[in-house]
């Protein structure tokens, strides 16, 4: 069949029908904008709960006082311990270290001696585990306890657990809404291009009558379908796009409260998502005005 | 040309389209269809059409049965049957060129014999002058030529017209049935519905008669109205 002519009689229907055009365009627009704006969100939840899980952190203290055969101990201790995934040194010097490059050189240059203490870095295997790894060092000699306390050993307890749970629930809902929102996509645009087709149900009497076949009848209405779902959906992916990175950007150049700031930039990591959410909300777009417009016509092609 | 043997015809609930039909009408024939509204004319031109089905009895076109003819094969029937409607079915945001390539479009015409069929039965209608207009910019009976033009323009070897005088005047309506006897005349079974009485009588052509879905006359040379031998003597 004739490309050319289909893809004129496709162009020239939205030209006559723009207004009806424009609202297809923006239902799709704004079923897939949703649909991008969950799928981002889900990800950019999704990357924060892993570097949640991943700094699941303990931090032991080591006690100034402590001599070097109590500290090769804890390491040794550290090293027995099966839930370990990982641990680091981190000395005086490179606590100082980070310290003045979080809180500038100005604070560091006044004080007369290094009073941050040496400690452990513990990266546990099972988020689940990390109340039974840090109990192991609660009364472990060479840790900077204070007297009938254990706050020489700082792990992150209630709140990463809370999170992790919430972020989990979330995740949950933004799947269901995904599946609302997709729904609604579908009979938006049903509707939208069962209409149109209503609308020219008189070419459509025609087109049969002069013998047309009903494949030939359904092709520029498919194109139509087709293009006005890529047009809406490219228009979307572009808009979710500049959103999440504009979200981004805010986050990262404002000043908030450092904690929360770090929380924030895992979430979403910089403004970027995985490579191809954009072709497949264009390409979801497209199939779904396509779709649309061959379930709308099928009532119109009985006989 | 077509053959009706037996057909009836009810729409639901009980509606009476067509009732006991039965005809013959030959290839080449200028055949008209008289009858009140109501009579079954356009159910007899929708089942040549095959756009409705018979209840029972038995329809052929052109040799084909139309009860065996299978559904992926309608829209060749209907490229072999030219159609011309009372309201001209015309495509409103098409040039007269375009509502007649239109036609030769869907059957897949190469476009060199598109460019050069139009102009040509544009000029047989008499619409050389029109070609670029649209269909609001002219009147009815250019309109009605348009769509006789474009049911022409494959060369049907029938034409079913569904009243189409009814939306024009007079003289004008005397154009376009004399463009149909033109068309006829290349060989082309016309059948056309109509009510319009001084052109059947005009014409002198076969006239079929329907009453309530039924054939009630059937005559070689017939007038609109039945002649009986004492009106016909009086006269
Ligand atoms: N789609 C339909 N549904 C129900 N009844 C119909 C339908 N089309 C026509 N009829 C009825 O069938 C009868 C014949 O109609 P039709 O063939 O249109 O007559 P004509 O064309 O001679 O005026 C009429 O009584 C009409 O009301
Ligand atoms: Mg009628």
């Amino acid at each position: 069949m004739r490309f050319s002519f289909f893809l004129s009689e496709a162009f020239g229907s939205m030209r006559r029908n723009w207004v009806m055009a424009m609202a297809a365009v923006i239902t799709v627009f704004i079923s897939t904008a949703i649909l991008g704006a969950v799928l981002v969100t889900r990800d950019n939840l999704n990357q924060g709960a892993t570097s949640l899980k991943n700094r699941v952190m303990i931090e032991v203290f080591i006690k100034d006082a402590a001599t070097p055969a109590q500290t090769q101990a804890l390491e040794r201790k550290i090293q027995g311990l099966p839930d370990v995934k990982s641990y680091k040194y981190i000395s005086k010097e490179e606590a100082l270290r980070r310290f003045r490059e979080r809180f500038g050189e100005r604070i560091v240059a006044n004080l007369p001696i290094n009073p941050l203490p040496a400690s452990y870095e513990i990266q546990v295997k099972n988020a689940d585990r990390v109340d039974a790894v840090a109990q192991q060092f609660f009364s472990d000699p060479s840790v900077d306890n204070d007297p009938g306390t254990h706050n020489g050993v700082k792990y992150a307890k209630e709140t990463v657990r809370k999170m992790l749970g919430t972020i989990s629930l979330i995740e949950k809902g933004m799947w269901v809404t995904t599946g609302i929102f997709a729904a609604a996509a579908v009979l938006l645009i049903s509707t939208t291009v069962r209409l149109s087709i209503f609308a020219r149900r008189r070419e459509v009497e025609i087109m049969r009558l002069v013998g047309a076949t009903n494949w030939f009848i359904r092709w520029p209405f498919v194109l139509e379908g087709f293009i006005t779902g890529l047009v809406g959906a490219v228009l979307a992916a572009a808009f979710v796009w500049v959103g999440n990175w504009g979200i981004a950007n805010w986050i990262q150049s404002s000043q908030i409260d450092f904690l929360s700031l770090r929380v924030f930039r895992m979430w979403w990591q910089g403004g970027t998502w995985p490579l191809g959410l954009m072709p497949t909300l264009a390409i979801l777009g497209a199939l779904l005005g396509a779709v649309g417009s061959l379930v709308a016509l099928r009532r119109y092609l009985k006989t | 040309m077509i053959v009706f043997e037996d057909v009836i015809k009810v729409y639901d609930p009980d509606v009476v389209g067509l009732q006991d039909f039965t005809c013959h009408i030959g290839k080449g024939e200028f055949v008209f269809m008289v009858g009140p509204s109501g009579s079954g004319k356009s159910t007899l031109i929708k089942l040549v059409l095959k756009e409705l089905v018979p209840d029972s009895g038995r329809i052929l076109v052109a040799g084909r049965n139309l009860g065996t003819l299978r559904k992926s094969r309608v829209p060749l029937l209907r490229r072999n049957i030219g159609c011309v409607f009372q309201d001209f079915k015309l495509l409103p945001n098409k040039t007269v060129h375009d509502n007649v390539a239109y036609a030769l479009e869907v059957v897949g015409e190469p476009r060199r014999s598109i460019r050069r069929k139009v102009p040509e039965i544009l000029s047989l209608v008499g619409l050389a002058e029109k070609t670029d207009s649209y269909p609001h910019e002219i009147s009815g009976g250019e309109q009605q030529r348009v769509s006789v033009a474009r049911a022409f323009v494959n060369h049907p070897p029938l034409l079913l017209a569904d009243e189409p005088t009814g939306n024009i005047d007079p003289e004008t309506a005397v154009g376009i049935m004399q463009l149909l006897v033109r068309i006829n005349r290349t060989g082309t079974t016309v059948v056309v519905a109509t009510h319009d009485r001084d052109m059947v009588n005009r014409m002198r052509r076969r006239v079929l008669q329907l009453e309530a879905g039924r054939l009630v006359r059937d005559e070689r040379r017939g007038s609109y109205d039945q002649v009986t031998e004492e009106v016909g003597d009086a006269l």
